[in-house]
């Protein structure tokens, strides 16, 4: 793949039409008010009928994987993307990030990291109780591994426990940073299990939680430096109580002591930041060489000067190199393929980058004006940031890489 | 019921391009996308068949484009016929309708013949009508609602003082004006199937129209001359001393606006 096909780009002015219709007349409130993003992502899903797709994928890959346990003959497992084409996933991604990258993370971490963390290792009956409201964002999804005292060390130094009680299990702990958390309707929370034994030995399970639940509490947005349109909060639990069937995968027999569950998800988060990186950029591109058109200093278009073209030709080129990963994961998608786990760092590493880079860049050539509110630079540059915090820091992804290298 | 519905594909108006200086006309050799005018008729024909018939196509483009056709597929169009021939270059109002009424003849059996009231590139907003006498149908024009009973279609036609209500027999050619319905997003279930709809491709000779009879050759409007818009003049602006409330009042009382 070299380019966007012609469906790839109906999808996107298709995109564009809604986005300019329904998010741009809310952005305000989206991204300076208390307004939460699900309504109008649930109208994005209703609208391109994205909800009825995962519905029916999901019911085909549930019905694959039932017959996988009944020992029936099956062919090859569906493909979680609509189509089995990746680009269908990742266009909406491209789209709202040039506006509000805020909406995408909400979304991912509802549809992406949770509704994953339950399919990649629940049990057909626990995929089918949560898995499709997830998928269709009728219920909003949290994720929760990071904690006061443990991000990027997050298995090292985790302190929420899990203790046996007869037939059920005793949460403890408290949760930060957890993207859904004031809202989730369902919450996938990761802990230790607590049989008195040194805490690096513990198991690592994760439990499913509904919102309510009684010892739960999810209290109000956090406030931040950008991402606006995504709530981000702190989850604290205080012996809530679940049984069995809460435990992801009914099974404290976890592979790897639980901690290559989390493993996977992050990886597929990793494919994201990419997509989220190539819409910023656009976007940042965009709206720099208008002003670099537009903007008179000293008698001339600031495009005319050489410092301006260097930044401009500079964020072309971070354009498509990002691009080019993203067409990457598309085509390996397609393949029925993935990358190694060092590779999807590379990605995520190099896309973060770029785009705070060129989303700072576009403030400085937008001068003053860049770092006015009123201009959508200064908010994008905000947003930008955080790729290369959350999903695992730029370090950490460059511990993996390394890793990798030189093992 | 079946319904046709003509779309033409122009250069995006975002990207317009420019004249050619020696016909004068429009340069088509870009992508052309769906005219936003009729996919107010596409979305009327697909909620006036809903689920028990099919809504066709029929569009006259150059190099066999079928860009802005696979966008009205994607919202849910059945199938297409497309008319795209060298020799139409240069053709004028009269031998587009013929060409898009001899077209429409390939289309299938169908009750109704929509289409816009005027294109969004050319605007001279007469084709529909030649269709319909071409075709020796029924037209009705700037429908602002249609429903079908039976054999019949019922029209409210708008008028500068209001409505009329109109019925005539089907089949019939209704043109409709811009902004009556919501144009539907095509969903991503219907993009994936656009792909696969059926175009069907045909040359004049398909149609029984000599080249002769098309084009340049066969043109009997030419455009003589194209002049610049005029410049738009300065808006009055009225600082608040108070008082211009009624300055306003007076401005647009001039205008007979009020
Ligand atoms: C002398 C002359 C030379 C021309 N030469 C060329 C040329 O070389 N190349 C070229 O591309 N055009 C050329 N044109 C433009 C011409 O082909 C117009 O498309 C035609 O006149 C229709 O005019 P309109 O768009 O104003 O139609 P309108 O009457 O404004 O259109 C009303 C509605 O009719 C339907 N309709 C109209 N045209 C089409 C179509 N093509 N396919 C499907 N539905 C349609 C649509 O629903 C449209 O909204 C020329 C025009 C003239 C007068
Ligand atoms: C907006 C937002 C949304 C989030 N959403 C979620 C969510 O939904 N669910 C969830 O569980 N978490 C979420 N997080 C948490 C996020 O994953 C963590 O913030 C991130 O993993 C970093 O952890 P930390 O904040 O504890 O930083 P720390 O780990 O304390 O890192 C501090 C600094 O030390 C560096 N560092 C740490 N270890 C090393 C090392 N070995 N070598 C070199 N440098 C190192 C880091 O790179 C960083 O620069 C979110 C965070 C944000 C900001």
């Amino acid at each position: 793949m070299y380019e966007w096909s012609d469906e790839h780009l109906m999808l996107q002015q298709a995109m564009r039409d809604f986005v300019a219709k329904e998010i741009l007349p809310i952005k305000e409130e989206l991204e300076h008010g208390d307004l939460p993003p699900y309504d109008v992502l649930r109208k994005l899903y209703s609208t391109f009928g994205m909800d009825e797709m995962a519905r029916s994928t999901f019911a085909k890959r549930i019905a694959h994987e039932k017959a996988v346990a009944a020992g029936e003959p099956v062919e090859e497992k569906p493909s979680r993307h609509g189509g089995g084409d990746a680009g269908y996933t990742l266009i909406p991604i491209i789209e709202l990030c040039r506006h509000c990258p805020g909406m995408v993370t909400a979304m991912g971490v509802s549809v992406g990291l949770t509704a994953s963390a339950i399919q990649a290792k629940g049990t057909i009956a626990q995929k089918e109780r949560w898995v499709p409201e997830l998928l269709t964002l009728e219920k909003v999804g949290a994720w929760a591994i990071t904690e006061p005292n443990s991000g990027s060390d997050a298995f090292g130094s985790m302190l929420s426990t899990a203790r046996r009680d007869g037939d059920e299990y005793v949460l403890n702990g408290s949760k930060t940073f957890i993207t859904n958390g004031p809202y989730a309707d369902t919450i996938v929370f990761i802990a230790k299990l607590d049989e008195g034994n040194d805490p690096k030995d513990r198991k690592v399970l994760s439990f499913v939680l509904d919102r309510g639940m009684p010892g739960l509490e999810q209290p109000k947005p956090l406030r931040k430096m950008g991402m606006h349109s995504s709530p981000t909060g702190e989850l604290f639990l205080t012996d809530v109580r679940v049984g069995r069937d809460r435990l992801i995968g009914e099974t404290e027999e976890v592979s790897k002591g639980g901690r290559d569950g989390a493993k996977a998800t992050f990886q597929q988060e990793r494919a994201g930041v990419a997509a989220m990186s190539l819409g910023i950029i656009e976007q940042c591109l965009e709206l720099c060489v208008q002003y670099a058109k537009e903007r008179v200093q000293f008698g001339q278009r600031i495009g005319d000067f050489q410092l301006i073209q260097q930044k401009l030709a500079k964020m072309e080129v971070a354009r498509m190199n990002v691009q080019n990963l993203v067409f990457r994961t598309i085509e390996l998608s397609r393949a029925g393929k993935s990358m190694t786990f060092a590779e999807a760092s590379a990605m995520k590493l190099y896309s973060a980058q770029v785009a705070t880079e060129v989303a700072l860049e576009a403030v400085q050539l937008h001068g003053g004006n860049g770092y006015m509110a009123e201009f959508q630079v200064e908010q994008l540059a905000r947003d930008a940031k955080v790729l290369q915090i959350y999903a695992g820091t730029d370090e950490i992804q460059t511990v993996a890489i390394a890793r990798a290298l030189l093992a | 019921m079946n319904i046709v519905v003509c779309v033409k594909q122009i250069p995006d108006p975002a990207d317009p391009g420019a004249l050619d200086p020696e016909s004068k006309t429009l340069k088509r050799d870009g992508k052309l996308i769906l005219d936003e005018s009729d996919s107010y008729g596409v979305e009327m024909a697909l909620q006036l068949v809903g689920d028990s018939g099919e809504v066709t196509l029929v569009s006259m483009a150059p190099n066999g484009e079928v860009s802005g056709l696979r966008t009205a597929l994607a919202m849910g169009a059945a199938k297409a016929v497309l008319v795209s021939d060298d020799a139409l270059k240069g053709s004028d109002a009269l031998t587009t309708a013929k060409v898009l009424a001899a077209a429409i003849g390939k289309a299938g059996e169908y009750d109704l013949v929509l289409a816009a009231t005027e294109s969004s590139d050319g605007y001279t907003g007469v084709v529909p009508e030649q269709i319909a006498a071409v075709l020796g149908l029924p037209s009705v024009t700037f429908a602002k609602a249609v429903s079908v009973d039976g054999g019949t279609v019922k029209v409210d036609r708008q008028t500068e003082a209001g409505y009329d209500e109109v019925t005539c027999p089907l089949p019939a050619v209704v043109s409709v004006t811009a902004g009556v319905v919501e144009p539907r997003y095509p969903s991503f279930k219907g993009i994936m199937a656009a792909k696969s709809k059926p175009v069907d491709q045909l040359a004049l000779a398909d149609l029984g129209i000599e080249a002769a009879n098309a084009g340049w050759a066969g043109a009997g409007q030419e455009i003589v001359e194209v002049a610049a818009a005029a410049q738009r003049e300065a808006g009055e602006i009225i600082e608040d001393d108070g008082e211009a409330h009624a300055k306003i009042v007076d401005f647009l009382s001039n205008l007979k606006v009020i």
